[in-house]
């Protein structure tokens, strides 16, 4: 009987299960893709039981159910915090302490009640910890410095660790308030997104800005000795019940951006007035220096773990290393030989972090092959598509293997598919599993992509997926870079010549967030791309999320039927089916 | 094993009792003494509010004898 | 209970509609709820054993989309949303208010009172339009809105009502199962009043042992420093206990 392992990461956002047997992962897929709720943070009970089921077990096969966090410790945290922050912390005392004593802090008890396991089979694992081993355990080195960025888990917020074959040994931390994911998601708020969300929606306005106010920005955020510290004065995380940035912020940084204003900076002013163009730019400058600040203070950190750790590879993960730009300059600039970052490398992730974690330090067994892919989550079998196509009466054609060189034909023709092959994609990224595909060349694709199908802002860039055998033609792709480029988790610039061909995907500073397809790990994928290089002579497609605006990636055909009906797009291709718009 | 375990009602009131325990053992292991009674009064204000969930539907008039 | 909740949901609409500020609130409340219904309509797409009923599902999760989004639209137009708009496009708000959650409806209640559920709540639905309509309210855009709106929901209204008959036929004791549906409702509003009320009240005890317990503890406790610091120990032994401990 092999060994089962759950991996849980819940309670703050984007919760997630991951089930592996005997450490190679059966099952990852995060609740929001059963539940339908962007980000939800729900313990993942959806997302288990299907795991299971993918498995063919029950929860009594599962050895050991493993926890993301130490629950007793953010406790501590935010009890300490609470303490120290008397009397400003009058507001979120209450209601922090509801939240723990009725509830958050009886863990143990709330997991067996929700998963069915007895108290003895479950695990906790360190917040900074699972984020670590989700970097370290999948990849393929055996010998590597690993940097954790995020918001909080515990007490840490960035730390630096040594990987050693199945051993992760901490090397030092950096401690709440002080924290770079809380410093971005505060200027985030102050930009007018939401936390947790909008941070790429600031990359992307960043690229619209110059970096013109770090002379006002570098009092907030200070490096020093290889970390980093804070101006604590600026901000009240650490003492509000809701707001990241205190009152001061707003003195120095003037007054925030209205959630949902247009956006209209010197470069797209789509006739605004000048006070308009003005206030744009200023946002945007705001987001250029603050980007500027967290790609130097990521360089900076990663040149510490060079000296401190002194390994030819970085293994990197936080919420912080989803900033593509950011990991970009650190394979191109940063001391290490080869970056290395895994798909779900926000909260999410500390599920399958938590879940090897336990394999290989608890247990102590040997490391296996390096994760390659990312289509690790939901699936349905092609005879349950055919039965739900035909009860909905839709309009298909079941092309067999052929999908992928039809699906070439149709982007050629200036078709904008939805694409969904296989199981969804682990993290955030769709990568080919489920997504919008369109033809890259034209800034019209662009345009009616987002008119007709995501509906989002129009300042942020869609990306380009190229095969891999094409990748330098079109990209500038720094060595260590190629690692996370496979997951789309590096933006670096498009070369000159390729800019004008590559329109609808190369943003207005001249980069892009490029995936680059193996056909070994993406074969459908591989093909489709090909394909369509084959008919246009360019072997790459625009490539953006399958979901509509506000709701999560799509992960079942019902989902993808009701997307597409919803949507403007011209066909849907779910697994071997081709599917037209209903008349 | 069976298939579906769920805790009982005893289970769960034993479990937090090991919860509660693992706080304060956390707490003088790290040598920070002077925060145990500010925990227990918290604990202890934990199992009332966890009481008052259970019962939550009565919760109105409970606060009103308060 | 005809003639009684009519006359509630005049006095109701009377007033609520009127208050500054509280269209915007409702017309969210709203998008929320047809955003939720969706969802429970895709779900039930998704588990049904009765395929012939499949595409009505289908149809009836899409107009509730549409309807989200007309509401939604309506919100914005309004103006001076505040947290009204927020409430729109965040999800959680969906769980906050016992919209959605757990497990789906269709899964709680199985399809036979999954229907008398939905027949139930739509006719409910177009009661209450009809109200607003019948008083003018809120304003002439949005009452056009609502006229479409109403025209779909007279749909689901009338293929639930359908399926109920049969059930009845079947000697399924549907009616019983709308009564209990709609004191559930009841019910479940008062929780929601006494979970609030609960935590008003949690807060305030809190708060007040805040000010009365913490401040001698302030002079003990600092926050952490910025920069490199090291890693606290961890307990040695075995990893397995480690592993169990702190949680």
């Amino acid at each position: 009987m092999p060994t089962y392992i759950l991996g849980i990461s819940a309670l703050y956002h984007d919760s997630a299960a991951v089930l592996l047997r005997d450490g190679e992962v059966v099952a990852a897929v995060q609740e929001e893709r059963f539940s339908r709720l962007k980000h939800d943070p729900a313990l993942p009970v959806r997302a288990a039981r299907w795991c299971l089921a993918r498995a063919g077990i029950t929860i009594a096969d599962v050895a050991w159910l493993v926890f993301y966090e130490k629950p007793l410790r953010k406790f501590d945290r935010i009890l300490s915090t609470s303490v120290a922050t008397f009397p400003k912390s009058w507001a979120a005392f209450p209601r922090h302490m509801r939240a723990w004593l009725g509830d958050k802090l009886w863990l143990r008890g709330n997991l067996c009640e929700a998963f069915g396991v007895r108290p003895d089979r479950v695990l906790f694992c360190e917040h900074h910890l699972s984020h670590a081993a989700s970097a370290f355990f999948p990849s393929p080195h055996r010998d590597a410095a690993i940097l954790c960025v995020d918001g909080v888990g515990e007490w840490a917020t960035t730390s630096l660790w040594r990987g050693r074959d199945t051993a992760i040994e901490p090397v030092a931390e950096v401690r709440f308030p002080h924290s770079l994911g809380l410093y971005y998601s505060a200027i985030t708020a102050h930009l007018g997104f939401a936390v947790n969300e909008g941070e790429f929606k600031v990359m992307g306005m960043a690229a619209y800005g110059q970096p013109r106010f770090r002379a006002e920005m570098d009092r907030l955020l200070k490096l020093d000795d290889g970390g980093f510290s804070l101006d604590l004065d600026y901000f009240a995380w650490h003492w509000h019940p809701s707001q990241a940035a205190s009152p001061k912020l707003e003195q120095l940084l003037g007054p925030p951006r209205y959630p949902g204003t247009p956006f209209t900076p010197r470069a797209t002013p789509e006739g605004a007035g000048e006070a308009e163009i003005a206030a744009s730019q200023r946002y945007a400058d705001l987001a250029a220096t603050a980007q500027q600040q967290i790609e130097e203070a990521m360089l900076h950190l990663a040149r510490h773990a060079k000296a401190k750790v002194g390994t030819e590879a970085l293994c990197v993960a936080g919420g912080v290393a989803l900033n593509s730009v950011a990991n970009h300059r650190v394979a191109a600039e940063g001391p290490f030989a080869n970056l290395w970052i895994q798909p779900a490398a926000g909260d999410a992730g500390g599920a399958l972090g938590a879940a090897l974690w336990a394999w290989h330090s608890v247990l102590g067994n040997p490391r296996g092959p390096a994760l390659e892919r990312a289509d690790l989550g939901r699936d349905t079998p092609l005879d349950r598509t055919r039965e739900l196509l035909d009860d909905l009466g839709a309009r298909y054609e079941d092309v067999g293997d052929d999908a992928p060189e039809r699906a070439g034909d149709d982007l050629a023709a200036g078709k904008v598919i939805g694409w969904m092959d296989g199981r969804c994609e682990w993290g955030p990224r769709a990568l080919g599993h489920r997504s919008i595909l369109a033809d890259p060349r034209r800034p019209e694709t662009r345009d009616a992509v987002n008119v007709r199908v995501k509906y989002r802002e129009p300042f942020r860039p869609f990306a380009p997926s190229v095969v891999a055998e094409h990748a330098d033609e079109y990209f500038d792709i720094p060595a260590a870079s190629r690692e996370p480029a496979r997951f789309m988790l590096s933006t670096g610039p498009v070369r000159e010549s390729a800019r004008a061909t590559l329109g609808a995907t190369t943003h207005v500073d001249g980069t892009a967030r490029v995936q680059v397809v193996d056909a070994g790990t993406s074969p459908r994928y591989h093909r489709v791309i090909s394909r369509f290089g084959a008919e246009t002579g360019v072997p790459v497609v625009l490539n953006t999320s399958f979901n509509l605006k506000g709701e999560p990636v799509v992960s079942s055909p019902v989902d993808a039927m009701a997307s597409f009906v919803r949507s403007g797009l011209d066909l849907l291709y779910i697994d071997n089916f081709r599917v037209e718009r209903p008349r | 094993m069976s298939e579906n375990y769920q805790p009982s009602k005893l289970e769960t009131t034993l479990m937090r009792f090991g919860t509660a325990g693992a706080l304060l053992a956390m707490l003088t292991r790290g040598g920070r003494w002077w925060m145990l009674p500010l925990v227990l009064v918290l604990l202890f204000v934990g199992v009332g509010l966890l009481f008052l969930q259970s019962i939550h539907y009565v919760a109105p008039f409970i606060y009103m004898v308060f | 209970m005809g003639v009684l909740r009519r006359m509630w949901l005049t006095v109701a609409s009377e007033v609520s509609w009127r208050l500054p500020g509280r269209p915007q609130r409702l017309l969210a409340a709203f998008a929320l709820a047809e955003r939720g219904s969706m969802l429970d309509m895709l779900a039930a797409v998704e588990a049904t054993d009765r395929r012939e009923l499949r595409k009505k599902y289908f149809l009836h999760a899409l107009d509730e989309g549409r309807h989200a989004l007309v509401f939604a639209e309506r919100v914005r137009a309004l103006g001076q949303l505040g947290r009204a708009e927020a409430a729109i496009e965040d999800s959680g708000k969906l769980v906050e208010a016992g919209i959605v959650g757990g497990r789906t409806l269709f899964e709680r209640l199985g399809e036979p009172e999954f229907l008398t559920f939905v027949y139930v709540a739509e006719a409910d639905a177009v009661e209450q339009f009809r109200v607003y309509l019948d008083r003018g309210l809120p304003d002439t855009r949005t009452q056009d809105e609502l006229r479409g709106i109403l025209k779909e929901e007279t749909f689901h209204v009338s293929y639930s009502r359908a399926e109920v008959d049969r059930y009845r036929k079947e000697g399924l004791p549907v009616d019983w199962w709308a009564t209990r549906l709609r004191l559930r409702r009841l019910w479940e509003g008062w929780l929601r009043f006494s979970r609030d009320f609960g935590a008003v009240m949690s807060a305030f005890w809190l708060g007040v042992l805040y000010l009365l317990v913490m401040a001698p503890f302030r002079l003990l406790a600092r926050l952490e420093p910025g920069g490199w610091q090291t890693p606290a120990g961890r307990p040695g032994g075995d990893p397995l206990v480690a592993a169990r401990m702190e949680g």
